[in-house]
């Protein structure tokens, strides 16, 4: 074995061309599969990095009569699930919050989340420093101590080995730090696809749970995640079957909760949680980069077969010294599997340039990318790959020289013999399969593409240019929040909303200001239920529940969302004027489809009390895509930010040039006001929209790769064959010239034998399109999976970069002496 | 040693009609004759060779060698026969490129799954009886064609065949490195060793015992019953 491996190295060297562009080929074929397979390691196979994941679960709630599931759970709702539920171990609830993180020359903003302190010991993580909750450090007044990330610990105290039992100052309260969770450490876990295109932050501080009193009257302020550790003798049927019947419970007991009908809980695996919405995608990456393995190999293949036909003599040499078949099989296939083995290396190289890539572009896109990375098991997947692609691709070629005709190739002056014409076919097979190959993989792409560009094309209902966006959430303890003794209608958080904007709209250049509670396409959404007046409920009915928004007056003038009727919020809708609304057109035409919604009423109180507050619809909008470009407008509704005071709002600037630039001063305002205060996620509306197209736009980025690679491997493929084709019929081109053939005539006789190579290649190659194209169909907007226009065009592409590799070497045979070729010996 | 009977090589140009290379070829060899096999090109002589060696199957007739019959056995048989008691020496030499002196003596006993200890003491018997020893690391192109041929000897009798076959042995090279080739025929054959070589030099055959004359395909001359 050491003396074929001795011997394939030095025939490898004697032919460094060959070699290199054996290597390059295979090191991005194999470089493009081990990165997808690092991706599918980290977020699809390893398991999340808690103690025994599979036994870890959420519990989300629905209301399937209105079409709402994986709601969150209320406060009551949580406290009475842990005395009831016994299928599980321990229950945590856990939800969002963020910190403003004063104390330093800027304040910045965190994000936190708010935990049991039973979460650390259910999720079985221990921390680096000090210790996480314990059981009596819940609730009001006992919540002042905080665990934070090795991540924050380094970046923003510089691993001060102290910090453990040192206080912080957030949101204007000072927090005990008790705990440092490391680094690998991270909940909640984004969950893709279910907070929508974007997912949260990943959080740095935790904070023991404390419910307001009056979160712990609103049994239907459903706010909090709840996470559950089942008991290992429990399956999840039966966990499932208990929850069921605490819920029917419920029902009976609380009917003003969870009239309507359809109310529900299940439990969620959080492993299938946290990858589900992924696996579509990564699955089609994955068949992608296998297609140009399997391209790479077939045009390794070739390359060989071509080799192997200047090696007849030395096959015959071997064979008439005694080697029998299976001796030249190992011979040929050392060389190919050292080749595989080369490349790769060389992939696992292209492969950690390709992550770190891909961890730039794919930072918002892609959750947990960070975790991404070539581990020993992605190494040993990667070897295994080069050496089964090494011994495929030299298959073919070993197989069709392992039994040479010896006479004829050990003659003196002996000719190419029949076994050249049986590798011929060979080599054209293979071309024909990686024109196939590449053609379903240009067709995928063209498809995504064709799709993208759709998507970037929709108007979402507001003008995405020229306006600039920043989050702004005011610390409790300065601004007192609902429920709060000193809330007093919210006076604080008005008196800093209505400066902040005063200043900001005196800033030059800025042309409107407003407020909103959500952006839209951010990936964060609220939604409310209420009564329309005069409508009574069947028995089972269940009420309206649709999108509601908090804004200030002048949100629309920013978006440039025009008004269908009606008018906007004025200054004059503040605290002491009557209610009102404002609707979308959506929502109207849900609602009051046949009659005009101005001038309608809805409250969120029950209709049947003399002191409901009624709020009068004043005007209705053009509905914005909320949810994503390629979402359908939901009908959504629209309070005055002074009628609902709320502590948390996205500032939203129009300005006559580049937003970019308003950013610091837009910074300097807020903090002329209060210097504690921070702004955060400072994007343009721009960045917003393109941040939710970012999926689409990183599948369109990825596949679009691989099928370029894939047709450039497939030219190269066909320049390769028809090259080898005009070398090898050099003496019948001197023949057919000395004859009388023209220029035209040789052309057409080798780009002949292309296109026919290309036709069949590609009818082969159209019947797998359509065959497979169908597996991309959840990824199209507005394109069929079978869109004609798409294939065509892509097929005339290939075909013409094909007819382009097989013109050159045409070219060249057009330009031969006859009385050279005449001599050649073919 | 060998034994031929109405031996027949021919290929087909269309339906119902071939070309005969060899026709009718009935031939005895004894052991330890040093035959020539000469006639004009095209007359069949490297075909016959090539059937002797059992390179080449697509043939009619007997061929008994050693008193097996050859027609018989399959192609695997017939390799293991021609692995074990032919040798074959080439005009072009057909050395491997990529080994070295020492590595193309050692391959044809790789071959025959002789083990390594035992390889390197028949290399070095070989390299020392041919006076190479310097030259074993050089590659086929560090040599002259004199010495690259004389490789090619001392590759074919490595294994002690109990036949070397040589077709034009002297073909590529000069006068002088062609006596010394025929002369090492000689010897090899004065100890022991069936020689049939392919030749259009007089002076070659004159080494030998007896000619054969070969002309379209049949045996004119030198056949012995």
């Amino acid at each position: 074995m050491l003396s074929e491996i001795k011997v394939a190295l030095r025939g490898l060297a004697k032919s460094p061309g060959f070699t290199v562009i054996a290597i390059a080929t295979l090191a991005l074929a194999i470089g493009a599969n081990s990165a997808v397979f690092s991706l599918i390691n980290a977020l699809l196979i390893r398991p999340l990095p808690y103690q025994q994941p599979s036994r870890i679960a959420l519990i989300w709630e629905q209301f399937a009569t209105q079409g709402l599931d994986r709601i969150p759970v209320s406060p009551p709702e949580y406290l009475d699930l842990e005395k009831e539920f016994q299928s599980g171990t321990q229950l945590a609830a856990f939800t969002y919050q963020t910190f403003n993180l004063g104390g330093g020359d800027v304040p910045e903003r965190i994000s936190g989340a708010v935990v049991a302190p039973s979460l650390f010991p259910l999720l079985g993580v221990e921390p680096i420093k000090g210790r996480t909750f314990a059981r009596e450090e819940l609730g009001q007044g006992h919540d002042d101590v905080i665990v934070i990330s090795e991540r924050l610990w380094k970046r923003r105290f510089n691993s001060d080995p102290t910090l453990v039992s040192k206080s912080l100052l957030l949101n204007s309260r000072s927090y005990t730090v008790i705990g440092i969770m490391p680094a690998r450490f991270e909940f909640p876990i984004p969950l893709f696809g279910v907070q929508g295109n974007q997912f949260a932050e990943r959080v740095d501080i935790w904070k023991p749970l404390a419910f307001t009193p009056l979160e712990l009257k609103e049994r239907g302020s459903r706010s909090y995640g709840l996470l559950t550790r089942l008991r290992p003798d429990v399956p999840l049927a039966t966990a499932q079957a208990e929850l069921d019947k605490i819920i029917s419970n419920w029902i009976q007991t609380y009917r003003d909760n969870y009239g309507g009908g359809g109310f529900g809980a299940r439990i969620y695996p959080l492993h299938d949680q946290v990858v589900g919405g992924m696996r579509t995608g990564l699955t089609i990456l994955l068949g992608a980069v296998v297609f140009v393995l399997l391209i790479a190999s077939a045009n390794l293949a070739t390359m060989l077969l071509a080799r192997a036909s200047a090696r007849e003599r030395e096959l015959a040499i071997r064979v008439a010294l005694g080697a029998g078949r299976w001796r030249l099989l190992r011979q040929m296939l050392t060389e190919s599997v050292l080749l595989g083995l080369a490349g790769a290396a060389s992939g696992v190289i292209l492969s950690v340039w390709g992550l770190e890539f891909l961890k730039e572009i794919g930072a918002r896109t892609i959750p947990r990318l960070g975790e991404v990375n070539v581990d020993l098991t992605v190494l040993i997947v990667t070897t295994v790959v080069g050496v089964g692609t090494g011994i495929l691709f030299g298959l073919i070629p070993a197989f069709a020289s392992a039994k040479p005709e010896l006479t004829e190739a050990l003659k003196e002056g002996g000719r190419s013999s029949t076994s050249g014409a049986r590798r011929n076919q060979v080599r054209n097979s293979l071309v024909v399969a990686e024109i196939a190959l590449a053609l379903v993989l240009l067709v995928g792409a063209g498809l995504l593409l064709k799709s993208y560009a759709r998507v970037q094309n929709i108007d979402p209902g507001f003008d995405r240019r020229n306006a600039l966006t920043a989050e702004i959430d005011l610390p409790e303890t300065k601004y007192p929040q609902r429920g709060s003794a000193d809330y007093r209608h919210g006076e604080a958080m008005i008196s800093f909303w209505n400066e902040a904007l005063r200043r900001v709209q005196q800033l030059p250049g800025v042309e409107a200001a407003g407020y909103t509670i959500v952006l839209p396409l951010s990936g964060s959404n609220t939604d409310s239920s209420f009564a329309i007046e005069g409508r009574v409920l069947g028995k089972n009915e269940p009420g309206p529940d649709e999108e509601l928004r908090i804004i200030s007056p002048d949100y629309f003038r920013v978006l440039k969302t025009p008004l269908l009727r009606g008018r906007f919020f004025a200054e004059s809708d503040n605290g002491d004027a009557p209610g009102v609304v404002i609707i979308n057109d959506a929502l109207a035409k849900k609602y009051w489809p046949n009659e005009d919604a101005l001038g309608k009423r809805i409250t969120f109180d029950d209709t049947r009390k003399p002191d409901a507050k009624w709020l009068t619809i004043v005007g209705i909008v053009r509905s914005i895509r909320h949810r994503g470009l390629d979402f359908d407008p939901q009908p959504e509704y629209y309070l005055p930010l002074a009628q609902r005071a709320q502590s948390s709002m996205i500032l939203t600037v129009r300005s006559a040039q580049d937003p970019r630039n308003l950013a610091s001063a837009v910074r300097r305002e807020i903090q002329a006001i209060d210097p504690d205060q921070p702004i955060a996620n400072v994007r343009t509306l721009e960045a917003v929209t393109a941040d939710s197209i970012a999926p689409r736009r990183l599948s369109v980025v990825l596949l679009g790769a691989f099928a370029g690679i894939a047709l450039l491997l497939a030219g190269v493929g066909i320049y390769g064959v028809i090259s080898y084709l005009v070398v090898q019929r050099t003496h019948e081109i001197g023949v057919r010239m000395a004859l009388g053939a023209q220029r035209g005539d040789v052309l057409r006789l080798v780009v002949g034998h292309a296109l026919k190579l290309v036709g069949i290649g590609t009818v082969i190659g159209l019947v797998l399109a359509l065959l497979s194209t169908r597996t991309l169909s959840a990824l199209l907007y507005s394109v069929g999976a079978f869109d004609a226009t798409t294939f065509v065009l892509v097929t005339v592409a290939l075909a013409a970069v094909a007819l382009l590799a097989s013109y050159i070497p045409a070219l060249r045979a057009t330009r031969a002496d006859p009385m050279i070729a005449l001599s050649h010996n073919a | 040693m060998i034994r031929l009977r109405n031996l027949e090589r021919r290929y087909p140009l269309a339906p119902g009609k071939f070309f005969y290379v060899l026709r009718d070829i009935s031939i005895d060899v004894a052991e330890g004759e040093f035959v020539s096999v000469m006639g004009p090109s095209g007359a069949g002589k490297s075909t016959l060779l090539h059937i002797l060696g059992m390179h080449d199957h697509g043939w009619d007739g007997e061929y008994f060698f050693n008193d097996t019959a050859v027609h018989h056995l399959k192609a695997k048989e017939r390799a293991a026969l021609r692995n074990e008691q032919i040798g074959f020496v080439f005009q072009q030499y057909h050395l491997l490129d990529d080994l070295t002196v020492y590595e193309n003596l050692d391959i044809p006993l790789s071959y025959r799954k002789v083990n390594k200890t035992e390889r390197a003491a028949m290399v070095a018997d070989t390299l020392d009886r041919f006076q190479i020893v310097a030259k074993k690391d050089l590659y086929p192109r560090q040599l002259s064609g004199g010495q690259q041929q004389l490789v090619g000897v001392a590759r074919a009798i490595i294994a002690n065949p109990k036949l070397i076959l040589a077709d034009e042995p002297t073909g590529n090279l000069h006068s002088s490195q062609g006596e010394e080739i025929m002369e090492l025929f000689q010897k090899l054959n004065s100890e022991g060793t069936t020689i049939i070589q392919v030749t259009h030099s007089e002076k070659n055959a004159g080494y030998g015992n007896r000619i054969i004359q070969l002309r379209d395909g049949w045996v004119v001359e030198g056949n012995k019953k």
